[in-house]
């Protein structure tokens, strides 16, 4: 059996436990730095992770129908060191914690003009009426308000997330190391379960069952148990000609010699997880299954070996070509890699459709987080696919999962 | 190791499968009736919620909002359903292959799939169901003859009512939720917590076939010192504790919703007069609910009865995901100008608190029918509360 990554390498010097109100504290500063930097006065934030972000409020994500409604919203006010939320939970322990009474608000129905009016009117309290305005996003009722909010055109205020939400602290790397430990302890049960007869979605229940008791905050993705067809023809058509996946998951029972692609992700402390590996059903791996991950393996050896501060995500890409053969060794609508943090999937991209003009000119930075999730598939007899979570370092990386390779 | 025993009660299934044909052209002709009657000539929406209930097609579920893009595209001439998927399992035969488009992180690779629809050029009015600064940038020029204007409104014009097939829909959606919040309820006793809880009915839902919550906060513990005050998910449960559990799952995409709250060990006396305070208000919430109320009436019930205003909306709209109307105090204006259609499906909640005892709190789906209403739950809980 493969150990993972963690055990595979030194012992990864991660910082204990995280102090979350330094962490706090750090983020309002960097999201307000970046206000100043910007001329931006307010930040009106709706998206529900950079609410998380700019005021370390965490609650349980909602379906996305639910949670476009019922959202708490952020207004970071360029000479307020505090963060403002209007939020439907005014009393909650996580909350009174941290932010001042004052910046509690109530809950902002901002699909409604009678909502919209109402908010205005609280932010006229706080900001000046000339204020240069940012937003993530809007409603069309937020739109139709014109003395305040679109007086003039509002600053990309997602902008300002992506940017200050990019490098991690060891506070956040602390938070982010634990989600995907939890989410490892869901995996470890559902691989415990695997069998033919087990159905996809007692996976999912196994899985939902152990995050939450493990201390998950919320699961972010209904979990993926692809069984894998043996030629990318008997899988479902594609705009892209390659592979379908992620395929979301039924009843369907597993068979002995099922090959599944498995991923998920949770979210805890403001962070979502990711996790990637390839089990077999029922069986020990054959030969050539093994050739498989081998080869998978020395592809990710290759990558890593130019991970560091300073390289392009280019330089990655074209070690992972290089190590497949000359061919990309990754889901043409996907990408070699990408950021994880508040987001499951948040830049820096490597080797997506944004281009290689964008992958050469991008450089990876310490405290970047950075999943790879390079595949290898042999059509006729299906494939390999893992992911790792890495933390770039000056010098390299370090990992930041722990999952062995069983059944490899 | 094999299966564990099935719930046969629950229809699901082993395959990815369109939304059935009669809920898909329902949805469809109301959403291009009101493109018609707004003369807006492409829709362009980013919510799931609407992207479902134009093209019928379910795709991977993700927590939480997520920021606008183009996830599916509606053209008002000829009624072609473009939509973002790189693949078409799941997706309806009336959508062909040339009008899927990948995910794509290349916001240039979106305005070049948007402008190659026919019919984009000539667009001369372009709805979308939100926007953010980039997107409000990049439309015009996919969309080069078209202003951009509201879509959210006539989608929830288009969806307010729903259609018999939709109201079949979100009652099984209901009883899935039902089901699991039974097991989660029999969890209940001293010494469990919130998160415990909430991991009960996780595993229920899943198991009976369903993975996807509307919420994952399931449990709490309600105050005694504060109407809506939330502490750790990690205290565990005393006896005479009154625990709320609010149970959603998410079936076919639309979601079923119920609240119940239950008192941990020996009910006490406190805790049985609260209920009965709860289950007065929710007559009076019940009496209010006839075609053609006005929403005041469901916000005046809770004056009558001499409760305070809840902490959470009186009544939202069921449907796929979030659905109209939102009644609540804090929107007067807004309910004073709506009032209630057969056909609706609302959550209603009647929500009480009392210093010193905590909590009592029931949501019911309920559809508004032509006289009156119809409970979607199998066991509603004003009949629960024997004592």
């Amino acid at each position: 059996m493969a150990p993972g990554l963690m055990e595979a390498v030194a012992p990864a010097a991660l910082p204990p436990a995280p102090d979350l109100d330094r962490m706090r504290r750090e983020r309002t500063q960097r999201v307000r730095d970046a206000m100043r930097r910007k001329g931006i006065d307010a930040l009106i934030l709706l998206g529900n992770t950079n609410v998380t972000y700019a005021t370390g409020v965490v609650w349980p994500l909602a379906d996305g129908g639910r949670a476009g409604f019922e959202r708490p919203v952020a207004v970071v006010v360029a000479d307020d060191e505090s963060p403002h939320l209007f939020s439907p939970i005014r009393e909650d322990d996580r909350l009174r914690a941290h932010l001042p009474r004052d910046n509690v608000h109530g809950p902002a129905y901002l699909d409604f003009d009678e909502g919209v009016r109402d908010f205005v009117a609280a932010l006229r309290g706080l900001i000046q009426a000339d204020a240069v305005i940012a937003m993530d996003e809007w409603t069309h009722a937020m739109q139709r308000e014109q003395t305040l909010l679109f007086a003039s055109e509002p600053v990309d205020g997602g902008r300002v997330m992506s940017s200050v939400k990019l490098l991690k602290t060891p506070d956040e790397v602390s938070c982010m190391r634990e989600g995907l430990r939890i989410t490892e302890r869901g995996m470890a049960e559902v691989q415990a379960r695997i069998a033919p007869g087990v159905r996809q979605t007692e996976l999912t229940a196994t899985f939902l069952r152990t995050i939450f008791d493990a201390g998950a905050d919320a699961n972010v993705l209904d979990p993926i148990w692809q069984v894998m067809p043996t030629r990318v023809e008997d899988g479902p058509w594609t705009t892209t000609g390659d592979l379908a996946c992620p395929l979301l998951s039924t009843e369907r029972e597993l068979e002995e010699g099922d090959v599944l692609w498995v991923d998920a992700g949770i979210s805890y402390a403001g962070f979502h997880s990711d996790f990637g590996r390839t089990w077999i059903v029922g069986r020990e791996p054959d030969a050539r299954q093994r050739r498989q991950f081998e080869r998978w393996r020395s592809i990710m050896s290759a990558v890593l070996d130019v991970t560091r501060a300073g390289a392009t995500a280019g330089d990655l890409t074209a070690a992972a070509i290089d190590a497949h053969g000359g061919s990309k060794p990754w889901m043409p609508h996907f990408y070699l890699g990408h950021g994880l943090g508040i987001d499951s999937a948040e830049m820096p991209f490597v080797g997506s459709d944004i281009g290689e003009a964008f992958d050469a000119s991008y450089v990876l930075q310490a405290g970047m987080v950075l999943v790879l999730e390079p595949i290898v598939w042999e059509d006729g007899f299906a494939g390999y696919r893992s992911e790792e979570v890495l933390l770039i370092t000056d010098d390299g990386w370090l990992p930041m999962t722990d999952y062995p390779y069983d059944p490899f | 190791m094999t299966g564990r025993p099935r719930d046969r009660s629950v229809v699901t299934s082993t395959e990815v499968v369109p939304d059935d044909p009669a809920l898909r052209y329902a949805r469809r002709d109301r959403v291009l009736a009101e493109m018609e009657a707004a003369n807006v000539d492409v829709l362009v929406v980013g919510r799931e919620a609407n992207a479902r209930y134009v093209s019928g097609a379910p795709r991977l579920w993700l927590a939480g909002s997520r920021p606008f893009g183009p996830g599916c595209v509606l053209v008002r001439e000829t009624g072609a359903v473009h939509l973002m998927s790189t693949w078409d399992e799941g997706v309806p035969e009336d959508i062909p292959h040339e009008n899927l488009y990948g995910i794509t992180f290349n916001a240039g690779n979106f305005v070049k799939v948007l402008r190659d629809i026919d019919g984009a050029a000539t667009a001369r009015t372009v709805a979308t169901d939100a926007l953010n600064p980039s997107a409000a940038a990049l439309l015009p020029q996919s969309f080069p003859s078209a202003r951009l204007v509201d879509g959210d409104r006539l989608l929830r014009r288009a969806r307010r009512v729903k259609t018999p097939e939709e109201i079949d829909a979100i009652r099984a959606s209901v009883h899935v939720a039902e089901r699991s919040l039974a097991m989660a309820e029999a969890a209940l006793a001293p010494g469990v917590t919130e998160r415990q809880l909430t991991g009960v009915f996780m595993e229920t839902m899943a198991e009976a076939g369903v993975t996807t919550p509307s919420t994952q906060d399931v449990a709490w513990i309600t105050s005694r010192e504060h109407p809506w005050r939330r502490a750790s998910r990690d205290a565990p449960v005393a006896a005479g504790d009154l625990v709320a559990f609010e149970a959603g799952v998410i079936l076919g995409g639309y979601v079923g919703e119920v609240a119940r709250t239950h008192q941990v060990g020996a009910r006490d006396e406190p805790g049985r007069a609260l209920h009965e305070r709860r289950d007065e208000l929710w007559d009076r919430l019940l009496h209010t609910c006839r075609p053609g109320a006005l929403l005041t009436g469901l916000l005046d019930a809770y004056d009558a009865a001499g409760e305070a205003a809840p902490p959470m909306p009186v009544a939202r709209g069921l449907g796929l995901g979030f659905d109209q109307p939102v009644v609540s105090h804090d929107l007067p204006d807004t309910a004073a100008d709506e009032v209630l259609e057969a056909g609706m499906v609302l959550a209603l909640t009647a929500f009480v608190w009392q210093e010193g005892v905590g909590a009592a709190y029931g949501t019911e789906p309920v559809v508004i029918t032509a006289d009156g209403l119809e409970m979607l739950s199998m066991t509603p809980f004003r009949d629960q509360w024997a004592w």
